[in-house]
């Protein structure tokens, strides 16, 4: 059916216009007059005055005009299909189209909209970080063990890892891990273990708990290296950087997916900007853990600088290779020159951490017997 | 905007409507509207959804016709902001509180926090109901609104329970489970003084889309049977759900083939494989664009990773991405919500119009606070 075809239902003979009061939804057949005001007039009889500034556009299919009035019942609705009436109406009425969206709505939505993609930019890149700076202090320890036990269950079943326990080398990773520990004022609750999994990797979970893979173990070459893996990693522990970075990433991850909605479908854009924020948030926690363990290996008169080597030996040369700017962690060359650099200013006398029997025993602590 | 329904034609000599629904509306106008909507999406990120969303219907149900009469959709983009912001402000401690729990529930016990998804199951529900008394408190016809009354938890523990039940009889308690809940949806609704009623009984509905159940094996077997499937069973719900209507003695019958919809199926995913194949052609012609600049050869670029810690490349994917989503909103807006709209209403009749042919208005309107929370829980539905 065309628009047209309904033109003839609208208007009995007589009367020009269709009018519903907004009370009833009866037609009512109405001839309008337009003096002073719009005069409703049904048999002859003036059913309604509207005044020429109160009327405003309604939504109607083409073909029909159709007018609400700000003084009358809110949904009293004047139809009307003639022509010639309702071009003269929409010169008289010029508030008409007040009520409707316009351009004007629109740049303000615009402009509001941009306002709040940066208001929520800063918030990501200021707010949440100290946010994330000041609530971590506020989590009570308990709750922070429990996450670290959930977690714990989880990365246990994502690397499908055993803990090992040959005893002589639970004895010497027990002996490192003390040590380390002491030096680096961290109370006994802390726990420890090596996992058999081939990743070359150690990590710290919340709530006081480190695990090194035996795939890192592997490739180490001397106590010192594993010991300043480990003093790195007692550092994201003192700082509470688990933590932090829970509340950070849970912080960005609502604030950018509340700043795209649904435009994208699912997440992939979503996922791409947070990594590029949370990467350089975790980069700071990375550079302050070496610093911690530079200087925990100094307490204990050991050198910093194998631990860089040991990482170098696991990822290679990293620069060159595109912009790092979304990457965990700092570029591991700086991070081994940063190293050497803090060396060569210390006096580094300690004893070595463990015999060269008991670091015989840590490498095979995942080995049978 | 107000170009749309101005200037008007020259009315035509009188000819009785041939049938009572109808729609008027043009494509390229629709087309326009949402593509425009799609590119201020962009550029607000987003938030435009909300006055695009009223656009849309304002659209559809202006250009609709039922006896003659076009309805009015009377909502605006403000109030959903509004809902949505409202909506916000109540899930985010829930969503804290869920997270709390979660842990607490995971440490007891592994998988002990699934009972929390059921309770955020029902709350979509609740925002599903909730929604729909929000449009169609913005539905005026003649001069009159509809309206809705009933509970939107109420609703959302009986969908819950009957939901259980489906995936009990692996779906084939579905049509009683949308009988049960159109019933409570349909008592609940009223034009004016006119109450709503729905008539279809579940039965019916099973007798017509049995054989699509055992059709599924093979739709989840081999992809290519699943717009098929989907189709037909979207074709016999929408039938069976218009021919249930009833306002007070106003029938809707629908007369829509099981075939009707499957073409708009496939005209999606044509859409979908041929701007796929453009974005999957743009993707890799960026990237030998920026590893060319980069220096490197392309399969060096993909050995060290590097590749993905690339800026421009990363932009580059990110403004081809973002293109990518507004087209396909703009083809599903097509061809899923005016093209199916349409193909709806030129299948529907309505009995008995001139029992509503007096009706007293009615009704108080509702907040979009639904609309917020579906928008919120990324649900939907009618």
């Amino acid at each position: 059916m065309t628009p047209d075809d309904d033109a003839a239902n609208a208007a009995p003979a007589g009367a020009t216009s269709v009018y519903f009061d907004g009370t009833s939804n009866r037609r009512r057949a109405v001839a309008p007059k337009l003096s002073d005001a719009l005069e409703i007039r049904e048999d002859g009889e003036v059913v309604a005055r509207w005044a020429y500034a109160d009327i405003r556009r309604a939504d109607s299919p083409s073909g029909l005009l159709r007018l609400s009035c700000m003084t009358a019942p809110a949904l009293a609705r004047l139809e009307i299909r003639d022509e010639t009436l309702a071009a003269k109406l929409v010169t008289l009425c010029r508030q008409l189209d007040d009520n409707l969206p316009n351009r004007k709505g629109v740049a303000a939505i615009v402009g509001w909209s941009l306002a709040a993609a940066v208001s929520i930019v800063l918030v990501v890149l200021f707010g949440v970080p100290l946010a994330a700076d000041r609530l971590t202090p506020l989590v009570p320890d308990s709750f922070e063990r429990r996450l670290g036990d959930v977690a714990e269950a989880q990365v246990k079943v994502v690397f499908d890892g055993k803990p090992c326990d040959n005893a002589a080398g639970q004895a010497a990773f027990e002996k490192l891990v003390g040590a380390l520990r002491q030096s680096a004022g961290l109370d006994n609750s802390l726990q420890s273990g090596v996992l058999e999994t081939s990743v070359a990797n150690a990590f710290a979970l919340p709530g006081g708990k480190v695990y090194l893979f035996d795939g890192l173990l592997a490739k180490a070459e001397s106590p010192d290296e594993v010991a300043g893996i480990l003093a790195h990693e007692l550092g994201h522990l003192r700082h509470r950087d688990s933590m932090r970075e829970l509340i950070h990433n849970g912080g960005t991850s609502f604030l950018i997916g509340l700043l795209f909605g649904d435009i994208t479908g699912s997440g992939a854009l979503i996922f791409a900007s947070r990594s590029l924020v949370t990467s350089s948030y975790s980069r700071d926690a990375e550079t302050n853990a070496d610093s911690f363990a530079i200087e925990t290996m100094h307490r204990l008169g050991r050198p910093a600088k194998p631990m860089g080597e040991l990482m170098f030996r696991v990822t290679g040369k990293e620069a060159g290779k595109g912009l790092s700017i979304v990457s965990s962690h700092p570029l591991t060359e700086d991070r081994l020159a940063r190293m050497s650099k803090a060396d060569a200013g210390a006096t580094l006398n300690g004893p070595p951490l463990l015999s060269a029997a008991e670091w015989q025993a840590l490498k095979g602590i995942c080995g049978k017997g | 905007m107000n170009e749309m329904s101005w200037p008007p034609q020259l009315p035509q000599p009188p000819v009785p409507p041939p049938m009572p629904v109808a729609f008027s509306g043009k494509r390229k106008e629709f087309f326009h509207l949402v593509a425009r909507g799609a590119g201020l999406e962009l550029i607000t990120l987003g938030f435009y959804r909300f006055w695009l969303t009223t656009d849309i219907r304002r659209h559809l149900w202006s250009n609709t016709q039922i006896g003659g009469d076009a309805p009015e959709y009377t909502g605006r983009g403000k109030e959903l902001l509004i809902g949505f912001l409202v909506a916000i402000a109540i899930l985010v401690p829930i969503y804290l509180g869920y997270f709390l729990i979660g842990i607490e529930a995971e440490h007891l016990k592994a998988f002990a926090s699934l009972p929390l998804v059921a309770f955020f199951y029902m709350f979509g529900q609740f925002a599903i109901y909730r929604a729909r008394r929000y449009r169609l408190t913005r539905t005026v016809w003649r001069g009159v609104r509809f309206w809705m009354s009933g509970s939107g938890w109420i609703y959302s523990l009986k969908a819950s329970l009957w939901g259980l039940l489906v995936v009990v009889t692996l779906g084939l308690a579905l049509p009683w489970r949308e009988a049960a809940l159109e019933r409570y949806k349909m008592r609940h609704s009223y034009y004016g003084d006119l109450q709503g009623s729905f008539e279809g009984r579940g039965w019916e509905f099973f007798k017509r889309g049995w054989w699509l159940w055992l059709l599924t094996p093979l739709a989840l077997y081999s992809t290519i049977f699943i717009p098929f499937v989907y189709a037909g069973f979207k074709a016999i719900e929408w039938r069976w759900w218009l021919s249930g209507i009833r306002f007070g003695e106003v029938r809707l019958e629908s007369t829509m083939r099981r075939s009707a919809l499957i073409g708009l199926y496939w005209k999606v995913i044509g859409w979908a494989v041929l701007l796929g194949t453009v974005f999957a052609a743009y993707v890799a012609l960026c990237t030998v664009l920026v590893a060319s600049i980069d220096g490197s050869s392309i399969e060096d670029f993909f050995k060290t990773d590097a590749f993905a810690k690339s800026i421009p490349l990363l932009v580059l994917l990110g403004i081809g991405y973002l293109a990518f989503a507004l087209a396909m909103n703009v083809v599903m807006r097509i061809y899923l919500m005016r093209d199916f709209w349409v193909r709806v209403l030129s299948t529907t009749i309505v009995h008995n119009l001139e029992a509503a042919a007096s009706v007293s208005a009615r009704g108080e309107l509702a907040n979009a606070l639904g609309e917020g929370f579906a928008d919120g829980l990324d649900v939907g539905g009618f």
